[in-house]
């Protein structure tokens, strides 16, 4: 059995609109995946593919060996893969607390297990305050460190992340970066950023990949692509990035 | 004073458990079954006809069969129109009601079957010079302990938390791992049995069962949900509680003029979607790309 989670010829069209061409991408377990590109590149499309929440014209999705194609979302999430959202995505009807337990609930842990996973994520994120807060009283920031929590403790071997820095400001992106990494340490599981934010997705990723008109344009390490010609010219243009501190 | 409120809180209670019915089918499929009705008048069918049982054995079987038929509704029904327009869904529920009226129609007869069902229920309590109807007194205490379970149920259990979320995004509960088939067929269940419970309560008042017996407080319980606020499940109970409440106080207060009840009802209503449009405990829903 090959492990890795596993994407291979993805397409996919919506009319005569092709959104992705013959996309692959595989994520090794523990590795950490960057993927980079303008709007319109196809991100968001992919992302739904991977996690079933749209179904490709053609390709194939594997998650360490077992196919995913005709498996229902929720079926997925069983089978360890995890995402969070653009927006955070929070049940506003439910606590903080409530929220994170949901995540391991969802796939059938235990109310005692999902606790337990529950109060370590709030103390590893250090956002135990906000515990019996509902989650539409906390800030946008908090609610994206809530959303990361939320699928953590689902223990997934795959994660997907969906612009977990988009909205928020200078100070707080290096505290999302801290509680990112922090996640990877502790979890050891494969995890795929989508991100805007360039200097999040280098100092965080080993590897990137970068989608450009629905074709996968990069697939290499960080320091190489700031200089890929391609790149550059799709989506970095003369961006000034500093990889000087990178470390993974 | 103290029995009109008694009986604005009992009937409000119903209503409450009925909206909550509603409101659970509701928030996992965004299906506006209209065919509860028929599950409340199955409930109450069942308890006229078996009528000589004792009463808590005709009450559980009651609440077995119309459990099973909530269950059935879904497995033959609305499983296989999962996922088609909310017009559809609409019509089948609507159509699936009409059927249903036709076969209590076929199989009891178009007119009122009745049957003395617990008749202490009829009698009265006096306590410190006021009148209590042991059927009011029985049903707010029957409403208050369903509520509270209900509430546990909901807050205190991870069933709970995943329906509760999944009511409000069910979509990103999927995504999140929420068995849609397992929480869907429990929402039903549970619909069934608070079906059942108010079907009973309903029968005690009015022991003359008629294929559209359940069809009144259906659609205000569907009122109540829209009062409360159509996502939330707390929400429904207290909307449906509103209706019930407001309705019993306009019957007492009006008199004669009972006959304009529901005209007042709806103008409350009316004032308070005006107020509230998305319902009392309605939250604004962020829109995403995914």
């Amino acid at each position: 059995m090959s492990l890795g989670f596993v994407a291979e010829g993805l397409s996919k069209s919506f009319g005569a609109l092709e959104v992705l061409n013959n996309v692959s991408l595989t994520i090794k377990p523990g590795e950490t995946v960057g993927l980079l590109g303008p709007n319109g590149a196809g991100k968001t499309t992919l992302i739904n593919i991977l996690t079933g929440y749209e179904h490709a014209d053609l390709g194939s999705i594997t998650l360490d060996g077992q196919s995913l194609n005709k498996l229902p979302t929720h079926t997925r999430a069983h089978n360890g893969l995890a995402r969070t959202f653009q927006s955070g995505r929070l049940f506003s009807q439910l606590t903080v607390a409530e929220n994170i337990a949901l995540g391991a609930l969802s796939v059938g842990v235990s109310s005692k297990v999902a606790e337990k996973r529950t109060k370590d994520i709030l103390g590893i994120l250090e956002i135990a305050d906000l515990a019996e807060n509902r989650a539409n009283a906390i800030s946008h920031g908090n609610a994206r460190l809530v959303g990361l929590a939320r699928a953590v403790v689902a223990e997934p071997k795959y994660l997907i992340m969906d612009e977990p820095a988009a909205g928020i400001n200078e100070h707080e992106s290096p505290i999302l970066l801290a509680a990112l990494k922090t996640v990877g340490k502790t979890l050891g599981c494969g995890m795929l950023l989508v991100e805007h934010n360039v200097q999040l997705v280098i100092d965080f990723s080993s590897r990137i990949i970068v989608l450009a008109t629905g074709n996968l344009i990069y697939d290499g390490t960080p320091e190489q692509a700031l200089s890929d010609p391609a790149v550059k010219s799709a989506y970095l243009g003369e961006m000034s990035l500093n990889i000087t501190n990178v470390s993974h | 004073m103290i029995q009109t409120i008694l009986n604005a809180l009992s009937l409000g209670g119903t209503y409450a458990l009925a909206s909550l019915g509603l409101g659970l089918v509701f928030g996992v499929m965004r299906l506006v079954n209209f065919a509860y009705s028929e599950l409340i008048t199955i409930a109450a069918y069942t308890l006229v006809m078996t009528n000589q049982l004792p009463i808590m054995v005709s009450f559980l079987f009651s609440v077995v069969v119309t459990s099973l038929a909530a269950v059935l509704m879904e497995l033959l029904i609305y499983r296989r129109l999962r996922g088609a327009a909310p017009a559809i869904m609409l019509v089948a529920s609507f159509g699936l009601s009409k059927l249903l009226q036709q076969v209590y129609e076929l199989c009891f007869g178009a007119l009122p079957r009745s049957a003395s069902i617990a008749p202490w229920m009829s009698g009265e309590l006096k306590f410190a010079g006021v009148s209590i109807t042991n059927a009011s007194l029985i049903t707010a205490i029957l409403t208050i302990v369903l509520l509270l379970a209900m509430r546990y149920l909901l807050n205190k259990t991870s069933f709970g938390i995943q329906l509760k979320a999944a009511s409000a995004d069910f979509r990103t509960a999927r995504l999140l791992g929420v068995r849609a088939n397992h929480l869907i067929s429990l929402a039903f269940v549970m619909s069934g049995v608070l079906a059942a419970f108010v079907g009973a309560i309903l029968v005690v008042g009015n022991p003359q069962v008629e294929p559209m017996f359940g069809m009144n407080m259906t659609i205000l319980a569907l009122v109540g949900i829209v009062i409360g606020g159509i996502s939330s499940l707390p929400g429904s109970a207290l909307g449906g509680f509103i209706v019930g409440v407001i309705l019993s106080l306009l019957n007492t207060w009006l008199g004669n003029g009972r006959v304009y009840s529901y005209s007042w009802l709806f103008a409350a209503v009316f004032i308070i979607l005006l107020v509230r449009p998305g319902g009392l405990l309605s939250k604004g829903q962020e829109m995403e790309r995914v």
